[in-house]
């Protein structure tokens, strides 16, 4: 059986916001991570993923969003989050994500903080 | 109060890809029939998910088979999940699993799944012995309100 990860993109004037929908685990992971990095590589330094969609990330997942976090970390950029489960949330917490990502309630807020549009 | 075993579940599952979701989603299942919140749901389906990635990634098990069980009872006080997620693998050292725990910024970034487990169950208890296999024991509490 496979949990396929869908993604999408939106940009904006100053960054983008990537959407996933479903299973977060080493897939899913990967194929964020290769959207992320395209966007990298064309000049995005601010990224927000909105997991509104997203019930279950699993650690290798969080791994590989740990990974995309320090590349564009390298790169003078930043990464944020929003519209997390409570689970998600408290997992991104304890495993360090939250100092290093911010995390917004939803996307609204983020676009307006990290200056999107 | 004497609890009593309101369901029970047992599955045998290969270790192949994303068989983790099957599990995760028979217990969720389980835990909302009993009328869980769904937020102890979806602690517990992280919980076991980590569990059988950790069976399937390093048991190093001849059979392939992750063999789970679900416990479910209720009492005056509230409910009670018992997991039990088993390998016939060749078992690891729990303290050495939990002192390779790391933190953002450093190369190594694998090995969180004990953790997770921990942080989203009330108890987790390892039998683990070379060659032995392994057996975690999980335990989510939820009192009523």
């Amino acid at each position: 059986m496979t949990e396929e990860l869908k993604v999408a993109v939106e940009r904006k004037p100053q960054g983008a916001v990537l959407y996933t929908k479903g299973y977060i685990n080493n897939v899913g992971g990967e194929e964020i991570a290769n959207r992320a990095y395209e966007l990298m590589d064309d000049g995005v330094r601010i990224l927000l993923l909105n997991l509104r969609e997203t019930k279950i990330v699993n650690s290798i997942g969080i791994s590989i969003l740990i990974e995309i976090i320090e590349k564009m970390m390298d790169k003078g950029g930043k990464i944020a989050f929003c519209c997390l489960t409570p689970v998600i949330h408290k997992t991104f917490q304890i495993m360090g994500l939250a100092n290093y990502a911010a995390i917004y309630d939803n996307e609204e807020a983020a676009v307006r903080e990290l200056g999107l549009t | 109060m004497t609890a009593t075993a309101d369901r029970q579940m047992e599955l045998t599952l290969p270790m192949v890809p994303d068989i983790e979701i099957a599990a995760a989603r028979a217990l969720g299942n389980l835990a909302r029939e009993m009328g869980m919140t769904s937020e102890h749901v979806d602690e517990m389906m992280h919980a076991v998910i980590e569990a059988c990635i950790n069976a399937r990634e390093h048991s190093g098990c001849a059979d392939n088979r992750i063999y789970l069980r679900f416990v479910g009872s209720s009492n005056a006080d509230g409910n009670r999940i018992d997991i039990w997620v088993t390998d016939h693998g060749k078992g690891f050292d729990p303290q050495e699993a939990r002192s390779r725990r790391q933190v953002p910024g450093t190369p190594h970034k694998r090995g969180r799944g004990l953790q997770l487990m921990e942080l989203h169950m009330d108890e987790v208890d390892i039998s683990t012995t070379r060659n032995g296999g392994t057996t975690i024991h999980m335990v989510k509490y939820e009192k009523k309100s």
